[in-house]
């Protein structure tokens, strides 16, 4: 867990203001994938130790989507992008 | 049958408080409107100026959001001719019943907000003009540094008697 | 008793004199005291009584550390157990009390404890208490818990106010002894945001005893500076992620009556670039028999209540010591004229080059202490043969420990350091350097030019040019220190940890038995558990640990530092969150008009919902509620819908969108139209539901339940921006725009045309028509829509939120010849179980849309939605799944509770034979008895069915029988008017 966050477009906040909802790896599969695949995607998730993607929600700021790399053993944060902006790369 | 419903102010009987070196007061419930879209703040400035809306305050509000604050109420067409305005893929969500305003002033404006916000108001970092989309305690609020020692905060309607309650705690 | 203050010195202000009491006993004292050095000034040596064998105890240390000297404080409300003496700024009014004795401090039965140490050794309540099971919290604990303790909290409310706050600076320091001093100088100059806490009402630390004439100077210029704040009295109690640290001020704990408008303590969250750890040291108890009398102190503490408060706790003091300390401590006690009997030193020869009095026993060693509740003699034992040798106080050092706690907040481990016999920190770690004592520095020269110095590497790491340091770093030719753990050959108990009474004899019998790893031996002996967390006794545990073990310290390790460093008020943690602020309360902007209709109102989540509205006569809820629902069936009725999630999708996607995110379609819903949508999850059950409709091509309206406005919002952001971001759709909350009144009844249409200014007959205006209207010829504008919850001829309109009451006013005028009557959220309620309507009490997070009758609503013929891939799984489509019927009771004078389970006619009332529950249930005033929603395995093919309903936590079992949800207007005749 990190302390601060710096979102991207609001600047350095506090955790209080966000709303993880986890793996930012994940893609969400095509509907006929198949079930293993889409099990997969809705239910298995990996703990992993060291660098992790996840997606924060700045709920109580510009509430953006944005993908947080940060260190589970460290808790450091490595970077904060916007998602939305990242899967358009990195287009306006 | 009233032929003109009346609209009631949430802070309405809020007297204006003092408190050592803090000034809190509810502010008209004029209009709060809220744009979205691929535009700039130049752009909507000039669309604000062209429609008779120079005494507006047009605030960023994060990626590709604003809001456009003022003390008089838009009428229907007031407002339909700003919709109008938009340049293509930007919209407006007319808020002003939605969000109320409370000014914040004093010498101790900044002392007082550091008490629900982790928004560093330090003059170097949150100069006039600045604006967060930010918690107060429990509270999202919208708070634009209006002056040196001037705040505003927008918060939803339904929050607004909590919040108001709570500034004035600790404005004592 | 006899006065211990001495004529001259100090820091305090004699000119005022301050009355207290302690256990009832008037006393003074003077600014500039605490609590402790008032008791030492009076003569007061016994303080409290120890936690397991109610030893008498005194004060040991001037500081945090304190393990001994607890009392509690004030009265009442304010009635605060275990404050550290020691910690307590004396004032005015200021009411203490001993703790842990009976019937009183001097006379305590609970003494008799010590009479049976030799069952109260470590691991006597795991080996005593083990059998039989039952009785550990039936006889044990209560018998345990009596006997020992501390002291008792108070059941009365706190009257005082706390607050939280946020800072933010270039460097924190922490801690306002010489090191930390020169780091805040040098930061300060250098036009850096500077915080100096530092837990003491006055800064200085060492310096404050040292008498230096600098730190007048350095605290005028730190004060000149507008860019430096000081903060004592606050106490940095943690380091977290990213360089946040907590904090707490006392703001008036100094006070008897507090300024009700200003906290009495206020939590700091900081900020902070760069932070100077400048903590300092704490100095080591001497581990021998009988270091727990009142008497024996700390060396630096009695130098500090010497040269601070001017007190001399004894008259006839012996020194024991193992390094320079207890000679600095000997020669101030010389300089005030008191009486020093010896310095026992268990060195060969002591390098501190003494010069005064008294005579040095080099090579020796106090082996045991006498005296009851006071000191009396010391015994000594050295290379020449013993004696024993008078004496009323005891100054000890057994030598430094840096404090390093915050340092290792975040998982640095401690590093044993030979040359200082003792654990160090990390020097620098990212945002945080330790300087000064708490580094290992020694002299204050050292400390003062290593703060300066590290405050200047900080502040360079952050992009500050050129900070020159206000102190030059000073040679530290301190000699290697030799750890001393404890005295051979003592009689009495050797107190390690004071707070829990772990003795060293405990310590042996750990490692004897196998508890010799550092963290086996704090559980097994409860060395370091007690509130003061072993600040003076975990380095001599694990010393003594060490010794037994035959390793090094370094072996041993250290036990894991974690917030908080020291012990924290729960009323700091809360802040202002209490009371009337324990959570915002949100109102509707229905709320005032809802009030003087007489509402009683709900909470639903921060929400003030109406539930109903008692009328004159009205003695219970259900009278007022079976009246609400049979009008609005036969007239009409009013109700806020105001706190239903309202949400403004806007974009040339939208509507693609919202075929995505809802399992119905929604891309072909016509301007003008609403329509039920179900939103599932991608597990493939349901979500959320609710109408949205479309008021033009690119903007649609959402409506959500009360309960997942907040939700379902995130949901929407979070598949259009991760999911979909080459859509064009945007999102505004509207909830708080719009005043939303459900109108419903037969009479509905003819209240509300006199209203909107448009043609609203069932040609004009349909069932599911949507779009703004004209209102009160034309002075507002509105949002009409005709959507039904309760199944009558209904109509919700929006009107902007500042109009609600204004328009509710005009709508009940209109309605009075029409007999409308305001309604709430029960008969809301009641109306929709008598449709068959579902809400979250059906959405149960477990059902699919074919549980709950809307199947065939599910899209076929899009290529994907949320949830559409694992829907299709097998056992999504089961028959036997529990699905959504009726119940009603066979006899209708009888009733059942929502929550109750369903059992197949005559089987046995059993969790195998569970057949499903009730997942809603009222009465029906319309059908005269009580009518449920259940979801039942198979449900809609057993309506019919005989079943028994049965609620197992109240052992009631009522027969009923399977049925359609719908019980009223199965055909929607009404709903279509």
């Amino acid at each position: 867990m990190a302390s601060l966050i710096t979102c991207p477009h609001c600047g350095q906040r506090p955790k209080e203001e966000f709303t993880i909802k986890g793996d930012a790896s994940l893609t969400r599969p095509a509907p006929d994938a198949g079930p293993d695949v889409w099990y997969d995607y809705v239910y298995l998730r990996s703990n992993p130790k060291g660098l992790h993607k996840e997606y924060w929600h700045h709920s109580s700021g510009c509430r953006r989507w944005l993908i947080v790399e940060r260190d589970t053993v460290t808790h450091k944060v490595h970077s904060v992008t916007d998602a939305a902006l990242t899967k358009l790369g990195g287009a306006a | 049958m009233p032929d003109f419903p009346t609209s009631r102010p949430v802070l309405a009987g809020k007297s204006a408080r003092h408190g050592k070196g803090i000034t809190l007061e509810a502010l008209p419930e004029g209009h709060v409107l809220q744009v979205m879209g691929a535009t700039t703040s130049a752009d909507l400035r000039a669309l604000l100026d062209s429609a008779g809306l120079t005494g507006s305050a047009l605030r960023p509000a994060g990626y590709r959001q604003w809001y456009a604050v003022g003390d008089t109420p838009l009428d229907a067409q007031a407002l339909q001719a700003i919709v109008t305005a938009l340049p293509p893929g930007t919209y407006l969500s007319d808020q002003s019943h939605g969000r109320v305003r409370i000014r914040l002033s004093g010498t101790r404006a900044t002392e007082l907000l550091s008490k629900g916000t982790a928004v560093d108001l330090h003059d170097s970092a949150f100069s006039v003009g600045h604006t967060a989309t930010t918690l107060f305690g429990h509270i999202s609020v919208h708070l634009s540094r209006t002056g040196e020692t001037e705040f505003e905060l927008t918060v939803l309607r339904s929050f607004a008697e909590a919040l108001y309650s709570e500034l004035e705690e600790l404005a004592a | 008793m006899s006065n211990h203050r001495l004529s001259t010195g100090g820091r305090i202000d004699r000119t005022r004199t301050i009355k207290f009491s302690f256990d009832g006993k008037a006393l003074t004292g003077h600014p500039g005291d605490t609590l402790a050095s008032a008791l030492l000034a009076n003569g007061i040596q016994l303080v409290g009584r120890s936690f397991k064998y109610h030893r008498p105890r005194g004060i040991l240390t001037a500081g945090a550390a304190e393990p001994n000297a607890l009392v509690t404080t004030g009265a009442g409300g304010r009635t605060e157990a275990n404050t550290r003496a020691t910690m307590i700024e004396l004032h005015d009014g200021l009411i203490a009390r001993s703790q842990n004795r009976w019937p009183s401090l001097a006379f305590d039965i609970g003494a008799a404890n010590g009479l049976l140490s030799p069952f109260l050794s470590a691991g006597f309540y795991y080996k005593t208490f083990m059998w039989p099971a039952g009785f550990w919290e039936k006889v044990y604990e209560p018998l345990i818990r009596n006997a020992a303790g501390l002291g008792k909290a108070t059941y009365e409310a706190d009257p005082d106010a706390y607050e939280k706050c946020w800072a933010h600076c270039d460097l924190l320091v922490i801690g306002a002894g010489p090191a930390g001093l020169a780091a805040a100088l040098t930061a300060g100059r250098a036009g850096a945001r500077v915080l100096l806490a530092d837990e003491g009402f006055a800064l200085g630390g060492s310096l404050l005893t040292d008498g230096d004439a600098t730190l007048t100077t350095i605290l005028a210029e730190l004060d000149a500076l507008p860019n430096v704040q000081c903060l004592p009295r606050t106490t940095v109690i943690g380091w977290y992620d990213d360089n946040v640290f907590g904090a707490v001020e006392r703001v008036q704990k100094h006070v008897a009556l507090p300024d009700p408008h200003q906290p009495v303590e206020r939590f700091w969250r900081i900020i902070a670039k760069q932070a100077i750890l400048a903590t300092g040291a704490e100095e080591r108890p001497l581990v021998f028999g009988g270091n727990d009398i009142p008497g024996v102190m700390m060396a630096s503490a009695m130098r500090s209540y010497l040269n601070r408060q001017a007190v001399a706790p004894g008259k006839r003091t012996v020194v024991f010591t193992t390094n320079d300390a207890g000679y600095r401590a000997a020669a101030d006690l010389e300089a005030a004229g008191v009486d020093v009997a010896a310095i026992v030193d268990p060195r060969a020869r002591s390098d501190a080059g003494w010069q005064g009095k008294a005579k040095v026993l080099a090579n020796s060693c106090i082996v045991d202490a006498a005296g009851g509740k006071a000191l009396r003699s010391v015994h000594i034992a050295g290379a020449s043969g013993t004696q024993t040798i008078e004496a009323d106080a005891l100054a000890m050092s057994g030598g430094w420990s840096p404090i390093i706690h915050l340092a290792c907040h975040r998982g640095a481990k401690p590093v044993w350091s030979e040359r200082h016999a003792a654990f160090l920190a990390p020097e620098r770690q990212e945002g945080l350097t330790i300087a000064g004592a708490a580094s290992g520095h020694a002299s204050t020269s050292a400390c003062l030019g290593d703060g300066a110095r590290k405050a200047a590497e900080a502040l360079a790491a952050i992009g500050f040019a050129r900070v020159e340091p206000t102190f030059l770093s000073a040679d530290d030719t301190q000699a290697a220190a030799t750890p001393f753990w404890y005295v051979k050959g003592s009689k009495g108990k050797a107190f390690v940890d004071y707070q829990n009474d772990v003795h060293l004899k405990d310590l042996g019998l750990a490692v004897r038995e196998g508890y010799g790893d550092v963290e086996l031996a704090k559980r097994y002996t409860t060395n370091g558990m007690a509130t003061d967390q072993g600040k003076l006794s975990n380095i001599n545990a694990i010393g003594i640990l060490a010794e037994a073990r035959g390793v090094s310290p370094a072996e041993v390790g250290t036990t894991t530092f974690r917030p908080f460093y020291t012990p924290v008020s729960f009323g700091a943690l809360t802040g202002t969150s209490r009371a009337k602020h324990f959570q915002p309360a949100r109102k509707s902007p229905l709320h005032e008009w809802a009030k003087k209709n007489g509402a009683v109102f709900v909470e639903t989540g921060l929400w003030y919902r109406s539930a109903w509205f008692p009328r004159a006569g009205e003695t219970t809820w259900r009278e007022s509620v079976d009246r609400e629902v049979l009008n609005i069936r036969k007239n009409a009725g009013l109700c806020d819908a105001s706190t239903l999630g309202k949400i403004e999708i806007f974009g040339k996607d939208a509507a693609t969108f919202l075929d995505r995110v809802y399992c119905n379609g929604f891309a072909k819903l016509p301007v003008g139209r609403a329509r039920y949508g179900i939103m599932l999850r991608e597990d493939g059950l349901i979500y959320d539901d609710g109408t949205t409709s479309r008021l033009s091509e690119d903007h649609f309206f959402m409506t959500t339940t009360t309960a997942l406005a907040a939700g379902v919002l995130t949901h929407l952001e979070f598949c259009a921006q991760t999911l979909w971001p080459e859509l064009e759709v945007h999102f505004a909350s509207s909830t708080d725009q719009w005043a939303q009144m459900a109108i419903a009844g037969p009479k509905s249409r003819a209240i509300l045309s006199e209203i909107v200014d448009e043609d609203i007959s069932d040609a004009a205006f349909p069932f599911m028509s949507a779009r703004t209207v004209s209102l009160f010829g034309g002075n507002l504008e509105g949002r009409l829509f005709r959507i039904s919850f309760s199944g009558e001829l209904a109509y919700e309109l929006g009107v902007p939120a500042g109009y609600a009451e204004s328009v509710a006013d005009a709508i009940m005028q209109a309605g009075a010849k029409h007999d409308i009557c305001a309604y709430g959220a029960e008969a809301l309620g009641v109306l929709r179980i008598e449709k068959g309507h579902v809400t979250h009490a059906e959405i149960n997070g477990t059902v699919t849309p074919g549980d709950l009758g809307f199947g065939r609503m599910v899209s076929t013929t899009k290529p994907d939605f949320i949830g559409k891939a694992m829907l299709t799984r097998e056992g999504m489509q089961a028959a036997d799944r529990p699905r959504l019927v009726g119940v009603k009771p066979i006899n209708p004078e009888t009733s059942f509770r929502t929550g109750s389970h369903i059992l197949a006619d005559g089987a046995a009332a059993t969790l195998e034979n569970d057949q499903g529950y009730v997942t809603s249930s009222c009465f029906s005033p319309n059908l005269g008895h009580t009518i449920g929603l259940a979801l039942i395995n198979n449900g809609p093919e057993r309506l019919g069915e005989k079943v028994m309903i049965w609620n197992g936590l109240r052992n009631e079992f009522t027969e009923g029988v399977i049925c359609s949800p719908v019980f009223i207007d199965p055909e929607n005749e009404k709903l279509h008017a």
